[in-house]
């Protein structure tokens, strides 16, 4: 029996939720009468977010030379909308223990994401005119899609990922949903990000990462997290070799702006130093 | 301009019908699917491919006729009396002899010269952290086979933490290693764990037809 995207999503609306936290800092972030004090004290009404803040603020991740020992240091320091991606992004995998699965660990999807996100946050620096710290929670949230999907329906999704190996890896994973279930992972992931209503920024980068040419308001936004994603896993498997991992669509770098003859390397080895400090900074290990 | 496939699949040699073939556009040629404890031997210029976990897969071929094939398997968790040590007596091993044995045997048996073998190593992952590395017990055995036959190893890519995807031509020796994202590791997993499941239960008898 075939389930619809909006059926499937909407099975979640219970075992899943925003963090509180960020429901509210992203209201006044929107809200141009709320001021930064008003979003330093929502923060510092949760003693954990408080807690996880100030530990990323002062990390090698930020780099920032002096102590940030308060949340109204750290949000005049970090900025009020970086504010809003960490209270997404330090909170996002717990948000998603409610819907476990046998498919794939929570450690191993996770880190996926998390490879995903330093890329991108590097790619939008190097980019230019693109907040790195949006990108970077875009990225992490690429793929949650798959999370809905292996827990709703787990068997559809063991036949998609069979499907994969049967082809001995030449079908990419969102082909083979969309064979299987009539829909990919992104689009679920974007459905979720819409029901949500998460700035529409992620929505579009969430929903068409595998579709980079349908992002009509954030196509630069979208191809990067595309790109990140496949250099996401080139840092996963150790190589450089495109032919190891799935292609990148030629015009995504055109659309960013970067030459990948340039970028690509670095940026793949980048990520593989971060990799272990910010598994410790966003997955609590 | 894409190559059509060819409608048929090249003939099986005897005992190898069951294995399962199909086309491979990205090698334009048909590939054999081995799951865990199957192996394959041919002639033909096609390709076999597996996935492999803590599994490990050998591929041997004649270098001269390029008569060759490759195997899929692991030693089972029991140690039997002895310890996996002991070479050739505990009865995990056995079933490494087993599939070691069973793909040279054939491809002699096909023509292949034993002086001509070449023999390539993949597989063996730590794919599941916190669990006992298996994959390098897996390596330690075909390693210490092959030594013992007096074959030679001329490429690998073993151990690590990454399932791998080979796809390898006996008739070139040509091979290709992809290494696979995490996101397949359970299935690969638990199809490894189907076939461990089997063999532990299975009897172990010479005469048993394993792999």
């Amino acid at each position: 029996m075939k389930i619809n995207l909006a059926e499937l999503v909407g099975s979640v609306g219970n075992l899943v939720t925003l963090p509180d936290v960020f429901v509210r800092i992203n209201r006044l972030v929107e809200d141009p009468n709320s001021t930064m004090a008003d979003i330093a004290r929502v923060a510092s009404q949760d003693p954990s977010f408080t807690i996880r803040l100030l530990r990323v603020a002062n990390s090698s991740f930020y780099g920032f030379s002096s102590t940030i020992d308060t949340v109204q240091k750290a949000v005049s320091i970090i900025g009020t909308s970086q504010i809003r991606s960490l209270a997404l992004t330090t909170s996002v995998a717990s948000a998603f223990e409610g819907l476990p699965n046998t498919l794939v660990s929570m450690e191993n999807f996770w880190r996926h994401s998390l490879y995903c996100a330093l890329a991108a946050r590097i790619l939008a620096r190097q980019a230019g005119k693109l907040d790195p710290d949006a990108l970077f929670t875009a990225a992490l949230l690429h793929d949650i899609g798959e999370l809905v999907i292996f827990n709703r329906i787990p068997q559809q999704a063991k036949e998609a990922l069979l499907l994969v190996l049967d082809s001995a890896d030449e079908l990419p994973i969102y082909q083979a949903e969309r064979q299987i279930m009539g829909f990919d992972h992104a689009q679920v992931g974007g459905e979720l990000a819409r029901q949500w209503k998460l700035p529409k920024m992620l929505e579009e980068c969430i929903e068409y990462h595998h579709d980079i040419r349908s992002a009509l308001h954030f196509p630069r936004e979208t191809a990067l997290v595309h790109i990140a994603n496949v250099l996401a896993l080139m840092a996963e498997v150790q190589t450089l070799n495109p032919d190891d991992v799935s292609p990148i669509d030629p015009i995504a770098w055109k659309i960013v702006g970067l030459n990948a003859d340039e970028v690509l390397q670095p940026t793949v080895h980048e990520v593989q130093e971060e990799i272990a400090e910010a598994e410790k900074l966003f997955l609590g290990k | 301009m894409a190559i059509l496939p060819v409608a048929r699949p090249p003939l099986a040699l005897p005992g190898f019908e069951n294995i399962k073939r199909t086309w491979n556009r990205t090698f334009e040629a048909y590939a054999a699917r081995l799951n865990p404890g199957e192996y394959y031997v041919t002639k033909n210029d096609e390709g076999i491919y597996t996935t492999l976990g803590s599994c490990i897969s050998a591929c041997i071929r004649d270098r001269v006729s390029g008569i060759g094939g490759m195997n899929h398997f692991m030693l089972p968790a029991s140690t039997g009396e002895g310890g996996w040590k002991d070479a050739g007596l505990s009865s995990s091993t056995r079933y490494g002899n087993f599939a070691m044995e069973h793909l040279i045997n054939e491809i002699l048996k096909n023509g292949g010269s034993r002086q001509n073998l070449e023999v390539k190593l993949f597989g063996g992952g730590r794919i599941i952290a916190n669990m006992t590395d298996v994959g390098t017990r897996n390596i330690a055995f075909a390693r210490d086979y092959i030594r013992i036959e007096g074959l030679k190893v001329t490429s690998e890519d073993v151990g690590d933490v990454f399932p791998r995807m080979v796809v390898y031509f006996p008739a070139t020796g040509k091979v290709r290693v992809k290494r696979l994202r995490s996101l397949h590791n359970n299935t690969i997993v638990e199809q490894e764990k189907t076939y461990l499941n089997k063999i532990e239960k299975e009897p172990v008898s010479g005469d048993i037809e394993l792999f």
